[in-house]
């Protein structure tokens, strides 16, 4: 009994639940007035406004998109979003961030990031902040011209003139020695054994790879067709023979055929002839083939140079 | 032990103050290191270093990442060739020809030679379309033009040395002051050597006529340990000097004598730690091996007569043409990196054979159909492709005659120019038939896509398999990389 | 309101746990503040002193008051089912401390404000802020924390919310002022069940507590 009394309170619930609804829904109202960014999601995700998305062609998707990828997402994208600001998609760039918009549509003068990314680098305020690799004048150009022209989602590159020339960007191979290390192991067994018989013929083509490379040009005639079927344990890894100047005939055939890795292969003064050749056709992945100083026929390499394969011969010296 | 002077030098030397440094920090210093602060180390960043082993210093290695180019080919031309009457064509300087230089490109400029008021002067050489490409050509270069849909001429090249020396020290080690590595040096660390019996940087030398040219530091190791330094080879006579033997030495009795130099060298080694100690084995040991198969693979008698023929190379003489068969031959015995020089083209227009008028005739006469026949036989052989060649100077030519102290000269030129340059690229992994970058009206400046002399090395590093960021070597308390310490960038419209 | 004399309220909130309530409070107001405006190292500071907080108040939870003790206030989710609906029911049951809702809610609380303090620990605000630990971990993992950090605050709101609503519901409807009690830790005698027996235990095996876990903290930086 005396653990349980009535409730004796000054509201009925629900007019308590639907004085919480109301307080709630002007404390999101006063937040959203206060974040421009979060406004703009709660709109979104209320469907109350569409996001808005860049046209694969357009000029932002071309030049500008990949400048802020390059610059800019590692800290205002999906892994981090220093002052609420993101920069990973057309929607977030002109939602904006904790402050306000970053980007105002034909106002270079009054859109933030403008004027952040051509501080001076000393400027505790410039972006990207000290540290990471600036912007190019080039590059700067292209987004000032992008604002400019209205900072539209559906503009094409050839409507916005005087843009600076897309540069293609080198990417180097990441590295990634575990991984190298994994897939060498394994042949790594042969390869020694291989390495010790042929001393300095056989080498992998980088340190990032297991695709290796034969060079046996420096034995000259020394080198025969039994010496290159030694190699046979290792031939699914093989992308690039030299056999320039050595003693292998046709009877080689059967066994170059079958390497599906191979891409470059050079027969330079060898007592190779048609036969050779003819093995080779099937081979999809060569892209050269050297033939000088051998007994191929310009008929025997026709197929191989229909199919778009190099071709290397007597011909071409002049 | 005997006391000696010299050793006990070199023990001193060897205490250098940071090692003593390093020694009575290693205690704290270790702890520190390993506490749980410590930052961790970027991941990749120790496994992408050069490791080797002092002893076997020119053992070939693979590069970081997939080359497109296993060899390269440098064709200099000292003194530096006029882009103006060669690759550069500037319809409008022609109408301005014998008019004075506008002030506006007068101020502020430091000119080797020019001074006052230089008129300017218009190519002396017809221009015309060349190839399916239809790349712009002067008609001085009729072999080479044979190939220019394989050829990427960059007519934006940029320097900012304006003197013969440093500025080939630029192009060659990446700085304009002695001291730093070549290229050939860096490529043969980074690589090794492809054929253990030959250096695996060669370097040959020809001329038309004198050039001020920096001399053996261009193809010097610099800070690099000294094993991987050019080695001078010569297409007449001996193939490297004092290679073979004195007479009534025998090769068995030089065996022994290398035997016996062997020894003390890793003596000396095992107590001092110098690296430069097993570079003097190494390069004794490579002498030894080069005995036999230097003279073979420099010896051009062993070419038939139409291949001497097609270079217009002469047995006996020291010349570009004799050169170059000699470094087709080398590269088809795993030479990895072959520099041939060429003075001459420095056309100040002071004596004859420095006149645009002449001795610019000369250079490309001495030097055209031997280029033309070296890209003709690495083609045909296959190997052009997997060989990058590369030709230019050190800067380019004003588009002012140039008045010496003033005075209208005898014979025609131009003075250096630093703002501009052409080269041409050929090749591994290039992409052939097109024109890169470009000059204004005048060939002054360049306005459209400028190509650093650090951006070039940059790119054929990465043709070589290198990133160009990551290839350093520690002196000095700094990563010392070839393209030094101001930022470079792959140039990605010259490559295939 | 009846008479107030002496004997109508009992004390059933130790002045360590309200001093606890009240402190975390503040400064999870001042963390929100200081990390939405920039200054690291008031967050840092804040942040630190809340670990230190939730120690001693895990600690106190074994070790305190009776009201205080989790075994006082944890329920097995049936019986806070139960409570819930006679709740609803109209009814109120008494309960010294927190009722099993309560309960659960300081458990939540306490959940979740540790993993933001230990998320913390290890994050970092991408330019030249970081946890005192992010050293110890990859560059990846402390961003990926740094999210978490973001993340777990959203629900820290969202659980004060509920919080705050909840003290509305019982002080608007159910006429009972949770407020006042843990600021004076005296509840009417009315709104306190017949025949329990609180404990109070010395204030120095708070003052014990607090120290001991700030050693901890001191431990696990260093």
């Amino acid at each position: 009994m005396s653990d349980n009394t009535r409730a004796t309170g000054y509201l009925p619930a629900w007019l308590y639940l639907a004085l919480v609804a109301l307080v709630t829904t002007l404390g999101i109202a006063i937040a959203m007035a206060l974040r421009p960014a979060f406004a703009n999601s709660v709109l979104e995700f209320l469907h109350l406004q569409a996001t808005p998305q860049a046209a694969r062609n357009s000029f932002y998707a071309v030049r500008v998109a990949p400048l802020f990828e390059n610059h800019c997402i590692s800290c205002h994208g999906e892994r981090r979003q220093k002052a609420a600001l993101r920069l990973d998609s057309y929607a977030f760039a002109l939602r904006g961030g904790r402050h306000g918009t970053v980007i105002r549509a034909g106002d270079i003068k009054h859109s933030e990031l403008m004027e952040r990314i051509t501080l001076p680098p000393s400027d505790d305020r410039a972006m990207p902040p000290e540290g990471k690799t600036p912007l190019s004048p080039d590059e700067i150009k292209v987004i000032r011209l992008w604002i400019g022209a209205g900072a539209s989602p559906s503009i094409k590159v050839a409507a916005i003139k005087g843009a600076p020339r897309l540069v293609r960007d080198v990417a180097i191979p990441n590295f990634d020695l575990a991984q190298a290390m994994r897939q060498r192991a394994t042949l790594a067994a042969e390869v020694d054994r291989l390495s010790r018989r042929y001393p300095g013929l056989l080498s992998y083509q980088s340190r990032n790879s297991a695709d290796m490379e034969l060079d046996a040009s420096s034995r000259g005639a020394a080198f025969g067709d039994a010496d290159l079927k030694a190699f046979a344990p290792v031939t699914s890894r093989l992308v690039r023979i030299d056999l320039s100047g050595t003693g292998i005939t046709d009877a080689s055939a059967s066994l170059l055929a079958a390497m599906p890795a191979l891409k470059a292969l050079r027969l330079a003064n060898t007592k190779t002839g048609d036969n050779l050749v003819a093995a080779l056709v099937p081979l999809k992945s060569l892209k050269s083939l050297t033939e000088t100083g051998t007994g191929a026929t310009q008929a025997s390499l026709a197929s191989l140079r229909a199919r778009g394969v190099t071709i290397y011969g007597d011909g071409d010296a002049k | 032990m005997i006391p000696s002077p010299f050793l006990d030098q070199c023990r001193l030397q060897a205490d250098t103050r940071r090692q003593f440094l390093g020694w009575g920090m290693g205690g704290l210093g270790a702890m520190f290191l390993n506490s749980a602060l410590a930052a961790p180390a970027k991941p990749g960043a120790s496994a992408l270093q050069i490791k080797r082993d002092p002893t076997t210093p020119l053992a070939p290695l693979p590069p970081p990442f997939a080359p497109k180019a296993r060899r390269v080919i440098y064709l200099h031309t000292g003194g530096s060739p006029s882009q103006l009457e060669l690759f550069d064509y500037k319809p409008e300087l022609i109408k301005y020809n014998g008019k004075d230089c506008p002030e506006a490109l007068l101020k502020g400029k430091r000119f080797a030679f020019i001074t006052g008021v230089p008129k300017l002067m218009g190519a002396m050489y017809p221009f015309h379309r060349s190839g399916k490409s239809g790349a712009w050509m002067s008609d001085r270069l009729p072999h080479l033009e044979k190939h220019v849909d394989d050829l990427c001429i960059i007519n934006s090249m940029r320097t900012d040395q304006f003197n013969h020396a440093p500025a080939q020290l630029l192009v060659q080690t990446g700085d304009p002051r002695i001291g730093h590595a070549s290229l050939g040096s860096w490529v043969t660390y980074g690589l090794g050597s492809q054929n253990q019996n030959l250096p695996g940087y060669i370097v040959m030398i020809s001329s038309s006529s004198t050039t001020a040219n920096a001399g053996k530091p261009l193809w010097g190791s610099g800070f690099l340990p000294s094993v991987y330094q050019g080695v001078q080879c010569r297409a007449a006579g001996e193939p490297v000097l004092y290679l073979d033997n004195p007479k009534g030495v025998s090769r068995a009795q030089r065996r022994e004598v290398l035997d016996a130099v062997d020894e003390i060298n890793r003596g000396t080694f095992r107590q001092l730690g110098n690296p430069e100690t097993v570079a003097r084995i190494a390069q004794y040991e490579m002498a030894y091996r080069m005995q036999l198969e230097a003279s073979d693979a420099m010896d051009i008698t062993r070419e038939p007569p139409q291949v001497l023929a097609r270079y217009g190379a002469e047995p006996g003489k020291t010349s570009y043409a004799n050169n170059c068969l000699v470094a087709r031959r080398l590269a088809e015995r795993g030479v990895r990196f072959i520099q041939l020089y060429h003075w001459g083209w420095d056309s100040h227009g002071t004596p004859v054979d420095q006149g645009l008028n002449v001795g610019l005739v000369d250079c490309c006469h001495a030097t055209d159909q031997a280029t033309a026949a070296l890209l003709t036989d690495l083609k045909s052989k296959g190997l052009l492709e997997d060989t990058l060649v590369v030709w230019g100077g050190e800067f380019g030519r004003t588009p002012m005659q140039e008045n010496r102290g003033g005075q209208e000269m005898k014979y025609i030129g131009r003075d250096h120019h630093p703002a501009a340059f052409s080269m041409w690229l050929a090749g591994a992994g290039i992409k052939g038939g097109m024109t890169h970058g470009a000059t204004d009206d005048l060939g002054y400046d360049v306005v459209r896509d400028p190509v650093e002399v650090r951006d070039l090395h940059a790119t054929m590093l990465y043709l070589l398999g290198f990133d160009y960021r990551s290839f350093s070597y520690p002196y000095q308390g700094l990563d010392q990389k070839l393209t030094g310490v101001k930022p470079a960038r792959i140039v990605s419209d010259l490559l295939a | 309101m009846p008479n107030e004399t002496p004997n109508t309220r009992i004390e059933v909130w130790d002045a360590p746990t309200r001093l606890f309530h009240w402190s975390v409070v503040i400064l999870i107001f001042i963390s929100w503040l200081s990390a939405d405006q920039g200054y690291m190292k008031v967050h840092l500071a804040s942040g630190l002193t809340l670990l230190v907080l939730l120690l001693f108040r895990i600690g106190w939870g074994f070790a305190g008051a009776t009201t205080a003790r989790f075994s006082n206030f944890l329920h097995r989710p049936s019986s806070i089912f139960s409570y819930l609906k006679a709740l609803v029911g109209g009814s109120k049951p008494l309960h010294a401390g927190h009722n099993p809702a309560g309960g659960l809610m300081v458990l939540l609380l306490l959940e979740v404000l540790l993993a933001q303090a230990v998320t913390g620990l290890f994050g970092n605000d991408g330019l030249k802020f970081s946890g005192p630990l992010a050293l110890l971990v990859s560059a990846d993992m402390s961003d990926r924390l740094t999210q978490i950090h973001s993340l777990i605050f959203n629900i820290i709101l969202v659980l004060v919310w509920l919080h705050l609503v909840a003290i509305g519901f019982y002080f608007l409807v159910k006429g009972e002022n949770l407020v006042g009690p843990m600021v004076t830790g005296k509840k009417h005698r009315a709104h306190v069940p017949e025949g329990v027996a609180l404990v109070f235990t010395h204030p120095i095996v708070a003052l014990a507590l607090l120290l001991l876990s700030a050693a901890c903290a001191a431990w696990i930086l260093f």
